[in-house]
Parts: structure tokens; C-alpha cells; sequence
């Protein structure tokens, strides 16, 4: 306690005015003991002198306790060890007491302060510790992470004691840097022509990833990059070591340092005071450490916002499939009834209006298939697709697609071939969706293929794939046109134009199976015709459960 | 039977294409007045267009069908298997996407309405014989032109309950419980393997069933060839 409040009593006077204190408490003392030397024992003497020692050497440190102890045992020496006023001893054993006096002052001074530095130095690091774990608490718990950069900011700024701490982070481009979080001290009113004027060297510094010094005179200086250095190293440890070394700061008026996270720019830190910056190089080494707060502070920024972005395009998405299911009850609606009507005045008998009635309700179904592709390929291109892979078999796909395109295949003949020796195929893969995809490449064969000849289909596994084949004896595709024919509103030249479809068919078929990791493909056949195939993910045969 | 839908104009069509199927109709444009009809008028059949101003179709069919065994079907503009599992989870028998063909609504509708009408009485199951082909529920024993097929266990467990259901979807849900009793680990890829084996032993062309339809997205369909 007497130490703490001996080096309060420091900290309010000047060196000079605590030496001079010492030294007139020293004579004092003496003068005051010359009084009583008669009543004096030489070990009171000692033990007072010591007492001053120490307690200069606690108010100064050792250099000012070895100076009381060298003229202490001086005064000793002449004033109170007979013969009186002379350095010479009567006894010689009274050297031992001045000897003895002398080593217990210097050993004892030092002791004090040593003790006393490494109080202060513990009290320090308490207080570094403690301005860390508020920061950190300050990075992690803030609700709003702009408004924790700001509190980062003005940490930096109070524990350094600058005017202005600012944080500038990257947007878009890496050259465009805005400016996030500002702290200032009261004192200061910033003009916005210091961060216009500061604004070319800051994107220099976040673009190369270098510290910089802004000194008095208008020069700049400017450090070692992390590239430099070395690469995959901590580029904070980089800067330390360099910062730490930089020697002669105290011209400069701000030092601008690149904010970095696992080596990427990520923002600028700018710490300005007038006249001058001057770091310790334990102030130094705590900015340097600071700044991975703020880099941390802004990453945390920067990923919420993010977040929020993401959170709006989820919310498109959900819109677009809103009304995509909305246009599509609302066209189904009027087409159901437009149906069931005219099939009401098919059945009603024979009149005039008969074959009126049939058209209408093969109308309905042909706007019906139309509206069902519009949709689906606005879906495609409008990313509101939703797949549900899960383990499928062949033959399911292959059935479904065939019972779908049962009212288009008529009297068609279809072969299904499979490889004999596969026990069963199955794959991962969207069924409604890839039955949807090959049930479009069955109508595009029967529509492109003369009505009697016959279809084929194929199945097997290759590779990774499950390849479904649809084969027909159409005139084939042009080389030319062996793309062109997968992007939408595609039609094939020279072919009347058909009854049904818009030319999607084969564009939704490839893009609902690339959606989910296969393809669509086109060949020619061998003897005339073509063979498209569709490719879905495989997936292996199970070992069953014994039964 | 009852037709629930909003639009006058669907109700108008759905009576005159039922009109000479069934006997009276009575008409609702909300679930509410669905619901109370429902249960005064005891309908035969129901068909329920789902998007309806005041309740979710869902709620009506189980709503209906905490009290009544009356067949449901549903009118669906939606083309989202996911909802279409959940009504027939829900209870509904059945569902049809809008536009509908009137024929196919017309052999829906008869067929709820045959299936509702038979009671089963408990062990007296009588063999379905589909051509050369006879499953025996019952005893347990299918003979394909006279000969024994057989069938695992599993494969009886699963073919015992797309049968009961004969005519109607039976959701992929139902059978992971009926058969596997759990809707987790591979029962996706063994349901899928079953049907398969089932196929081949009971129908000629496993690619084109007769007999086990697929509901694509939804589950199977145990159908008779008229």
C-alpha cells in the first residue's frame, strides 16, 4: 500500500522536485539528529537513514536510493561515528556498522525498486487485458456489428490517447474504401477534406496490404507489404515485427494500417494525432494487436451483411414460386372449365356445333401443355426449381414416362431394352422432374419420327451415370443443329410446324437434368434416325436385409 | 355427392360432367358450408378443389374425415407432390390436376364410390383373379397360369397393403410404416427394390405395369384392369 500511494505522490512531480525533496529530507534528518547525538545509539542513525533511502529509492527508483545511500553513509561516516567531522574511525569496528549500513541501503534500494517496476508492470498488463476483453466482448456480443466496430475504434483511440480513430472498409471494388467507424475525441471536429485528402493513400495501403506513416511535412512513408515478407505467414506478425522496429515515429501525424483476415485486404485502420502520433513500443505492439480486433470487427460486418443479402434473394425466390404457383392455379382454372365444357357438348349428341366442340376441348390441352412448359421453364431459368433426389429405380422412371406419354404414343410400338445382366438399375435423382425430362424426349421422337415406325428405349449404367435412350427413325439432326436444338424456342427447319409445343421440350428435358447432375445428349443413329439420352446420376445396388 | 369449389363456373362443369354418375349434388364455395353439408347431407363422394377463401383444402378433408369413411377426392391446379402426399395423408383418396379430362374424373369418381360401397368382412377376402394371375390374400397365395409364385415376406407385406387399397394411391409415407415400420434409413431404396421384385414376379413387363401403377413424386397404386 505505502508503494502504491509513494508512487501516486510520483506521478505529481517532476523528477528535479522529487530529487531535491530527498535530498532536503535527508539533511533535515541529519541536522535534526546532530541535535540529540549525545541521546543517539548508532543503530537509531542507521535505521533512519535507511528509512529515507527507501524511501526516495520507492519514489524515483534505485538511482535516486543509491544516491542517498552513498551520502547517508557519508553523513554517517562524518557526523555521527567518533572522531566527529572526520572520515577516520575510533573503533575499528565501527567500519563494519558503516560497511554493513552501505550494502543494506544498496541491496535494499534495489530490492524496492525492482518490486516497484514490476508492480507497475502488472498493473499494465491488467489493464491491457482488460481493454482486450472488452474489445473482444465488444467484436462478438454487439447486436448491430457497425456499431461494435465503432466501440473498437474508440478503444483504439482511448488506449492510445489520439485524437481519431478511424475504420475503412472495402466495397465492391478493392480500391473503393468508405469510411465505417470513426472515433474522435471530443476535442477534435474533423473536416471531411483530411479523409479526402487521406483517401488515395488509404486504397494504396488496403490494396497492397502496407503500413503507412503520414508525417508533418506532407511525405508519406511506407513499410515492408506481407508479400514481401514472405507469404503464408500472419501478415499481423509481419507488421508487428517490422512496426516494432520502424525506430523514429514522432513526426508523424497518422499511421494508416491494412486490415487483414487470413491474408485478404479486408479493410484500412487510420489513427491520427496533432501534432504527432508517438507510440511506445508497447503502444505499438498493442495497435498492432488492435488491428486484428478491427479486421475481425469488419470480416463480422461484412458477413452479416452478407447474410442479410442472401436473406433477400431467399426471399425472391420464395416470391417468384408464390407467383409462379399463383399464374399457374389462375390459368388452370378458366382451362379446366373451357375443358369440361366443351367435353359437355361433345357428349350432349350430334349437331352442327360437334366439331366445334372437339377442337375447343383439343385446344385446351394444347394451351394446357403450353402453359405447363412456360412454367417450367421460367422456373428453370428463374433458379425456382425444387429437387428432390432420392433413390429411384429404372423401371419406375421408364413406366411412369411411358404411362405418361401414353395419350401421345397411341399405337406407337415401343421397345424397352435393358442390360440383361443388371439385376436392376437405380439412380439419385428428381423422379417427377426426370420423368417429366423423358417423357419430353418420347414426344419429341414420336413427333419428329413418321407414325408408324417404332421407338426405342434403352437403359443402362455407365460409369456414374444411369443413360436412359430414346431412339427413333426421324430424319435425324443436321451436324449443324445438333446444339440448336437444346436452346428453347428452338424449331427444327424444314419440318411443319407441329401441333403441340413452343420448341421447349428439349430445353427443359437437358436443363432439368443438368439441374441435377446429369445431361441430355444427342447422337445419330446408325442407320438413320436419332438417339437422345438422358443421363442421371447412378447409385448402387443395396445389399438387402435378409429375410 | 358434394362439389366444394369457389368458382361457380368449375361447380357448373363438375355437375354437368357428374350429374348422370351420381345421384343428387349438392354444392359448396367455402369449407365451411363444405363441412356442415357434409355432415347433414351424407354424401356419397366429395370432391374438394383445393385454394379455397376460407380453410385449406387439407383441413377440410381431415376435418371430414375424422367422423366419415365418404370418399374424398381432391382438385388439384398444383403440380406439387409433396402437397398432393399430405392430402392423402390427411385422408384424401384421391386427387385429379387441373384440367382434368371429364372421362377420367367420371372413372375416379366410380371407382371411390364402388370401393366405398364394399364391405369387407374379415377373413372372407375373396381371391383377385387377374387373368392367368391369382393373389390370395387370405391363404396368402399367388398361382400364375397354376403354378406357385412366391413372394417374401416383405414382398407379401407390401403387396397385402397396396391391395387393400386397391384402386387408390397409397402414399411411399404409408408403406415405409406399414411394412418397414419407419420412415428413415434405406426403406427409400428397399421400397423402391420391392416393387421392382414385385413387379417382375407378378406382371410380364416390369416397364410397363398393369398392376402396380407408379404416382410419380407421390407413391403407388394397386389398379384392376377393368
Amino acid at each position: 500500500m505505502e508503494m502504491l500511494s509513494t508512487a501516486g505522490v510520483g506521478t505529481l512531480t517532476t523528477r528535479m522536485q522529487r530529487w531535491v525533496i530527498a535530498f532536503v529530507v535527508l539533511a533535515a534528518l541529519t541536522g535534526a539528529m546532530l541535535a540529540v547525538r549525545a541521546d543517539l545509539d548508532k543503530a537509531h542513525v542507521a535505521l533512519l537513514f535507511l528509512l529515507v533511502v527507501l524511501v526516495g529509492s520507492s519514489i524515483d527508483g534505485s538511482v535516486l536510493g543509491l544516491m542517498l545511500a552513498g551520502c547517508a553513509f557519508l553523513l554517517f561516516d562524518w557526523f555521527f561515528v567518533p572522531p566527529y567531522n572526520t572520515l577516520g574511525v575510533t573503533n575499528p569496528l565501527d567500519w563494519l556498522v558503516l560497511v554493513s549500513f552501505l550494502i543494506t541501503s544498496v541491496v535494499a534500494a534495489q530490492l524496492l525498486a525492482h518490486a516497484q517496476r514490476r508492480a507497475e508492470e502488472a498493473l499494465a498488463r491488467t489493464r491491457e487485458v482488460e481493454r482486450f476483453s472488452t474489445l473482444g466482448a465488444e467484436t462478438l456480443n454487439a447486436a448491430d456489428p457497425v456499431e461494435a466496430l465503432a466501440a473498437i475504434a474508440e478503444v483504439i483511440r482511448a488506449t492510445l490517447a489520439v485524437d481519431s480513430c478511424d475504420i475503412y472498409v472495402h466495397r465492391g471494388k478493392e480500391a473503393d474504401l468508405e469510411l465505417l467507424a470513426h472515433a474522435a475525441a471530443p476535442k477534435v471536429i474533423r473536416s471531411a477534406s483530411t479523409v479526402g485528402r487521406a483517401s488515395g493513400l488509404l486504397a494504396w495501403v488496403g490494396g497492397r496490404r502496407e503500413m503507412a506513416v503520414e508525417r508533418q511535412d506532407g511525405t508519406v512513408s511506407v513499410g515492408a507489404s506481407a508479400e514481401e515478407a514472405g507469404a503464408g505467414a500472419r501478415s499481423n506478425e509481419l507488421h508487428s515485427a517490422w512496426f516494432l522496429s520502424w525506430g523514429d515515429i514522432a513526426d508523424a501525424r497518422a499511421i494508416a494500417i491494412p486490415l487483414t483476415v487470413q491474408g485478404r485486404s479486408v479493410g484500412v485502420l487510420r489513427v491520427a494525432n496533432e501534432p504527432h502520433v508517438d507510440l511506445a513500443p508497447g503502444q505499438r505492439a498493442f495497435l498492432n494487436a488492435l488491428s486484428y480486433y478491427a479486421a475481425l470487427g469488419v470480416e463480422r460486418v461484412q458477413l452479416t451483411t452478407d447474410a442479410s443479402h442472401t436473406a433477400t434473394l431467399r426471399d425472391m425466390d420464395r416470391l417468384k414460386n408464390a407467383l409462379l404457383a399463383a399464374v399457374s392455379h389462375d390459368l388452370r382454372t378458366p382451362l379446366t372449365t373451357v375443358k369440361a365444357l366443351a367435353h359437355a357438348i361433345v357428349e350432349q349428341g350430334a349437331s352442327p356445333g360437334d366439331s366445334n366442340a372437339i377442337s375447343i376441348e383439343e385446344e385446351a390441352d394444347r394451351l394446357t401443355s403450353l402453359i405447363t412448359d412456360l412454367l417450367d421453364y421460367s422456373r428453370l431459368t428463374g433458379g425456382a426449381l425444387q429437387l428432390v433426389p432420392q433413390i429411384e429405380s429404372a423401371d419406375d422412371l421408364i413406366g411412369a414416362a411411358l404411362a405418361a406419354a401414353r395419350g401421345i404414343l397411341e399405337s406407337r410400338s415401343v421397345r424397352v431394352t435393358d442390360d440383361a445382366s443388371a439385376v436392376m438399375l437405380l439412380g439419385r435423382f428428381d423422379f417427377v422432374h426426370s420423368v417429366r425430362a423423358l417423357v419430353n424426349l418420347i414426344e419429341n421422337a414420336a413427333k419428329y419420327s413418321a407414325p408408324g415406325t417404332p421407338i426405342e428405349i434403352g437403359v443402362q449404367r455407365d460409369g456414374a451415370h444411369l443413360v436412359i435412350s430414346v431412339s427413333d427413325r426421324g430424319a435425324g439432326v443436321d451436324a449443324a443443329d445438333q446444339e440448336r436444338i437444346f436452346q428453347p424456342f428452338y424449331r427444327a427447319t424444314g419440318v411443319a410446324p407441329c401441333a403441340h409445343g413452343v420448341g421447349l421440350g428439349l430445353a427443359i428435358a437437358r436443363g432439368l437434368a443438368t439441374a441435377q447432375g446429369g445431361d441430355v445428349t444427342y447422337a445419330a443413329r446408325p442407320g438413320g434416325g436419332s438417339v437422345f439420352s438422358l443421363l442421371l446420376p447412378a447409385a448402387e445396388q443395396p445389399l438387402l436385409p435378409p429375410e | 355427392m358434394l362439389i366444394v369449389d369457389d368458382e361457380p363456373k368449375i361447380r357448373s362443369a363438375l355437375r354437368q360432367a357428374l350429374e348422370r354418375e351420381v345421384g343428387t349434388i349438392f354444392e359448396a364455395s367455402n369449407g365451411r358450408d363444405a363441412i356442415s353439408i357434409a355432415e347433414q347431407k351424407r354424401p356419397a363422394v366429395v370432391i374438394i378443389d383445393l385454394g379455397l377463401p376460407d380453410m385449406e383444402g387439407i383441413d377440410v378433408c381431415r376435418t371430414i374425415r375424422a367422423w366419415s369413411s365418404v370418399p374424398i377426392l381432391v382438385l388439384s391446379a398444383r403440380t406439387d407432390e409433396q402437397e398432393k402426399a399430405s392430402l392423402l395423408e390427411a385422408g384424401a383418396d384421391d386427387y385429379i390436376t387441373k384440367p382434368f379430362s371429364t372421362v377420367e374424373l367420371r372413372a375416379r369418381v366410380r371407382a371411390a364410390v364402388r370401393r366405398s360401397q364394399m364391405v369387407p368382412v374379415p377373413g372372407t377376402d375373396a381371391p383377385i383373379v387377374i387373368g392367368d394371375l391369382v393373389i390370395d390374400t387370405a391363404r396368402r397365395v399367388v398361382t400364375s397360369a397354376g403354378a406357385d409364385v412366391h413372394l417374401t415376406p416383405t414382398e407379401w407385406g407390401l403387396l397385402r397393403v397396396l391391395v387393400a387399397n386397391a384402386g387408390k394411391p397409397v402414399t411411399h409415407e404409408r408403406l415405409f410404416q406399414a411394412v418397414w415400420g419407419q420412415a428413415e434409413g434405406d426403406v427409400q431404396l428397399y421400397l423402391r427394390v420391392y416393387v421392382a421384385h414385385l413387379r417382375r414376379k407378378l406382371e410380364g413387363d416390369s416397364y410397363r405395369p398393369r398392376l402396380i401403377l407408379t404416382e410419380p413424386g407421390v407413391g403407388y397404386r394397386f389398379t384392376l384392369p377393368a
